[in-house]
């Protein structure tokens, strides 16, 4: 049984289809890449598995259960969690406060302060945040905004979870210690999906990538699969790297 | 049969009329993303200009009608959205709604200003009330007709604009994505201002043609409300179509005609229950509008606050009571009352501040729940008779907890939908309070009479030996209760409860995909909040001793909350400066102002007018909100903070007050000139500290800046730079004594050579 399943997803937008009949697994302990152009659908995914947005057909199910008409936060409490592309930060909060409060709601008033505290800063601590802890999260650059929003989501202590666009604004540096920091969550049971247009970083950290192109799948395979699929070639790769 | 056409068309009418009233709103909304509020205003003022027109100055109808819907209508609705409108991209909802709130309230101070309300008008009907036609035995007068057939005018006008003109469809664009909109080729802010020209328009045709139907008595608060009741029939329509809001409309208009012609004698209260009709339909449709999809944050808001330490808090709270005692020694028992009205203005205004501030969630009823507390307290909780009756301590409990139950569920229906849902539910609240409790005054009643004969006596509070019957007890006790409801407020804001509700106000979707259900959070906050409400209001209502209707009214909910943003909603010290002005401190100046136009003479008219203005201006005030939707309390503690290190200059001004307060304690000076020297050192200090202290105040940057010496001064008090050389002899036309000119803008920074270049400019010339 995946940790994730997707059978079958259609999201469409009044005479237009976003998402066209898209099925796929994400296994713990895994890291699986969802690759393809702007515009292909990756976002509405995301929003169909995470209860931001209705599917017109098809189902979610998360170990086996179907949760397709289960509330976002109720989805979050079984254990999924995600970023947003376009930062959805809490910036009336400091960077340690953003992250601290996806604690406070995950355990209700019963856990002590003082746990909830050293968690906050363990969780800092492995996303490489404690040096802007205490700024202002609008202060920092995107790059680093969006390791919030990672933090943010870690705090929550999930089982599956889903980065949009992670790494876009990082520096090269950062990414890279950004994909030790997902390769080492992941080898600790993670279920991980990442959209990501750094190429390179998909196919360094992934085991199965999905293309997806007008809204439906049109690979899945391992790395070295997808880099050699003629469709995938013609569609996407062709495109975006001359780009 | 005969009576059930008659009310049918009486229905139609008043449909009509809604429908006309609630297009334009609709038209606003969709194109500017602005949720007009001051609409009813504008409908108002545009039947005070008609009436002025065609009555006051005798001008023909049509001229009159041509002038007010033609001239006036286009020319306040351009001015509204260049003026001010244009200005809130990028703001918070709150902001938004709170400017519309400030504009209405102006044009009624406005229009009270200069129609004064003492003085009756009546607005007749067009044609007169003789000029009819009879059809099937119904008397259909001639105004009637106009509207109906007007009605049909402008919806089939509006269907043709929106779907057969390049403009109408950009105006379905503009909200949806003002971006691309700009992409195709169209102006979004020409779009935005065309709809409010036309949403304008319409709200003035709405304002002439609904008063006469009204019964004909201009009074600007009740037009103002009226127009209001169209809000109802824009929630048909979710506030998007038009088609629905004219059915909406229709529905509105008959429902309550048939309701007023069909109800039984014995239903003494169903005049009110009629007036207060659109709010309860309001309140259904809010029932059952489908659930919004949950959104992020929308725009990045400009909106930032800084929330103090609990501890901090704590400190300021005593220095705030210890201020409020040493001020109590300089007042006369009328004004340390007037005083601790303020107050309790302040603890209803802090309801807003966790509500608002905190949780970006809106209450427009601030004073109806007052009226909850205040008539369950009357109910339960006093003791004695005449002279020697008292609150009780449980009577102020259970109003409280009255007033936060009546809250939650008056929330309930909106929880699910977007903010701007709960503040229209809030308002509809705010109708209902008004026309149905504070009106309910004798046993025929709906409710048996819960307002007993329209006035409630409400004793002062007394707890053990805390007697508040002694005005200076009052007005600390009060104060006590405010700083212990302020600190409390902060301690939540400060503790994970806190955290959640920044983390939903600042983004509901990424709040839920944390594992918060976001109802019950924002039903406890609303809970809490109209609790304080309650508070303050039993508070308000035993410091007034004995309460009206008028005392609870719909529109000092708006000015409190406007009040309390141009204060900072996101700040305690925001909200104790709202309630200060809202309870006190306007009434403070208008009625010195009036006291003084009644003393003097041959200035009377001066003063009277300098009160109006006085209005007007806190209007303009909130207005000018989108400026600064932070609010004058962030700018203040900004300031301040920056001037911290510069100690000597802080304890001088200390000083320096202190000595003005022994004057005025003294009665070497008056209060008024106390005031004044207070606000006036408030202002300086901030700006003799940079002058005297600049290495302790300014960063190192801006004292790196070097000062501007005077233009004439430079070349004698200060050489000329190689770059004032060089532009010099450029304007001069003088051969360049020194090489390689384009080396200047590398080695200095571009803005510098700028600037001299204008010097040399102004030096040459």
């Amino acid at each position: 049984m995946s940790l994730l399943e997707i059978r079958g997803v259609t999201v469409r937008f009044g005479g237009n289809t976003a998402v066209n009949d898209v099925s796929l697994e994400v296994e713990a302990g895994t890291i699986t890449g969802l690759i393809g152009p702007n515009g292909a659908g990756k976002t509405t995914l995301f929003n169909t598995v995470t209860g931001l947005q209705r599917p017109s057909a098809g189902r979610v199910l998360l170990d086996g259960d179907d949760i397709t008409r289960v509330p976002p936060a109720k989805r979050a409490r079984r254990g999924m969690a995600r970023t947003f592309q376009r930062l959805e930060l809490f910036l009336s909060l400091s960077v340690r406060d953003n992250v601290r409060v996806a604690g406070d709601i995950a355990r209700g008033g019963s856990r002590r302060r003082a746990d909830l505290a050293a968690e906050t800063d363990r969780v800092l601590e492995l996303t490489g945040l404690t040096d802007v802890a205490d700024r202002d999260v609008s202060d920092i650059p995107t790059g680093r905004a969006r390791v919030v929003e990672v933090a943010r989501a870690l705090m929550t202590s999930p089982r599956l979870l889903l980065l949009d666009e992670p790494a876009s604004g990082q520096t090269e540096h950062e990414t890279d210690a950004f994909a030790q920091m997902l390769a080492g969550l992941a080898a600790d049971g993670l279920g991980i999906c990442l959209v990501e247009h750094d190429l390179p970083l998909v196919m360094r950290l992934c085991s199965t990538i999905h293309v997806l192109d007008y809204g439906a799948l049109i690979a899945s395979g391992t790395p070295a699969e997808v880099q050699q699929d003629p469709g995938v070639v013609a569609a996407y790769i062709g495109t975006e790297t001359a780009a | 049969m005969d009576t059930f056409l008659t009310f049918t068309v009486l229905g139609l009418v008043l449909g009509a009329v809604y429908a006309i009233a609630a297009s334009g709103l609709v038209l606003t909304y969709n194109t500017s993303g602005v949720f007009n509020f001051a609409h009813g205003a504008q409908a108002m003022l545009g039947a005070f200009m008609y009436w002025q027109f065609s009555v006051g100055w005798g001008l023909p109808v049509w001229l009159s009608v041509v002038l007010t819907v033609g001239v006036l209508g286009p020319v306040m609705g351009a001015a509204l959205y260049l003026l001010i409108m244009r200005g809130l991209r990028g703001t918070a909802e709150v902001t938004k709604i709170v400017v519309t709130v400030a504009v209405l309230l102006g044009f009624v101070y406005l229009s009270q200003w200069i129609w004064p309300p003492e003085e009756a008008r009546i607005l007749g009907l067009f044609f007169g009330s003789n000029a009819s036609i009879e059809v099937f035995g119904v008397v259909i007068r001639a105004h009637e007709i106009i509207c109906l057939v007007l009605a049909v005018a402008i919806a089939v006008g509006l269907r043709l604009l929106f779907h057969r003109t390049r403009v109408g469809v950009a105006m379905r664009g503009v909200v949806d994505d003002p971006d691309l909109l700009q992409l195709t080729g169209h102006d979004p802010e020409r779009v935005a201002l065309l709809s409010w020209v036309m949403g304008s328009v319409l709200a003035v045709l709405a304002g002439i043609l609904i008063t006469p139907i009204g019964g004909g008595a201009l009074e600007a608060n009740a037009l103002t409300l009226l127009v209001i009741d169209a809000f109802a029939a824009a929630m048909f329509g979710r506030l998007r179509s038009i088609p629905r809001t004219f059915v909406g409309a229709i529905v509105l208009g008959m429902s309550a005609t048939y309701l007023v012609g069909y109800a039984p004698a014995s239903w003494t209260w169903v005049g009110n229950f009629r007036a207060t009709l659109p709010m309860i339909i309001l309140f259904i449709v809010l029932l059952v509008l489908p659930q919004d999809r949950l959104r992020g944050a929308a725009t990045r808001t400009r909106e930032r606050y800084a929330v103090p330490t609990v501890r901090r808090a704590v400190v300021w709270g005593v220095v705030l009571v210890v201020a409020v005692w040493l001020l109590a020694q300089l007042m006369v028992p009328g004004s340390i009352t007037t005083f601790t009205l303020g107050m309790t203005f302040a603890v209803m205004a802090l309801s807003l501040t966790l509500l608002t501030g905190y949780a970006g969630e809106m209450n427009l009823a601030t004073m109806a729940f007052a009226a909850i507390g205040t008539i369950v307290a009357f109910h339960v909780g006093i003791v004695g008779a005449g002279l020697a009756s008292r609150l009780t301590w449980w009577g102020v409990a259970f109003g409280v907890l009255a007033t936060g139950l009546v809250g939650g569920l008056v929330a309930l229906p909106a929880l699910r939908l977007r903010g701007l849902y709960l503040a229209l539910a809030t308002l509809a609240f705010g109708g209902f309070v008004a026309n149905m409790v504070l009106r309910d005054i004798n046993e025929s009643g709906l409710f048996g009479g819960i307002f007993p004969d329209g006035n409630l006596l409400v004793p002062p509070l007394k707890v053990g030996p805390v007697d508040l019957r002694d005005p200076l007890t009052a007005l600390l006790t009060v104060t006590v209760l405010f700083a212990v409801a302020a600190v409390g407020v902060i301690a939540l804001r400060r503790s994970g409860y806190g955290r959640r509700l920044a983390a939903m106000k600042d983004s509901p979707a990424a709040t839920a995909m944390l594992g918060q259900s976001l109802v019950p959070l924002k039903l406890s906050v609303f809970v809490i909040s109209t609790s304080i409400a309650g508070l303050g209001g039993i508070l308000m209502s035993s410091t007034l001793g004995s309460v009206s209707a008028e005392s609870f009214p719909v529109l000092g909910s708006l000015s409190l909350l406007m009040l309390t943003v141009v204060g900072g909603i996101g700040y305690v010290s925001g909200a104790l400066f709202g309630g200060l002005m809202a309870g006190a401190g306007v009434v403070a100046v208008v009625a010195s102002l009036n006291n003084l136009a009644a003393g003097s003479e041959g200035l009377s008219n001066i003063y009277s007018t300098l009160a109006s203005v006085f209005l007007v201006l806190t209007a303009l005030v909130g207005m000018g909100v989108g400026e600064n939707p932070s609010g004058r309390a962030h700018l203040v503690t900004a300031t301040w903070r920056r001037i911290a290190p510069a100690r000597p200059v802080l304890i001088g001004a200390a000083a320096l007050e202190a000595v003005f307060y022994l004057l005025a304690l003294f009665h070497v000076i008056g209060n008024w000139w106390f005031a004044g020297l207070t606000v006036a050192l408030f202002a300086c200090t901030p700006r003799i500290a940079r002058a005297l202290m600049p290495s302790a105040v300014l960063t190192a940057e801006e004292l790196a800046v070097p000062r501007p010496v005077p233009l004439e001064q430079v070349g004698l008090d200060k050489p000329f730079t190689e770059e004032q050389r060089d532009a010099v002899d450029r304007e001069l036309g003088l051969p360049r004594h020194r090489p390689a000119p384009s080396t200047i803008p590398a080695a200095a920074p571009r803005a510098s050579t700028v600037a001299t270049r204008q010097e040399t400019a102004h030096v040459v010339a």
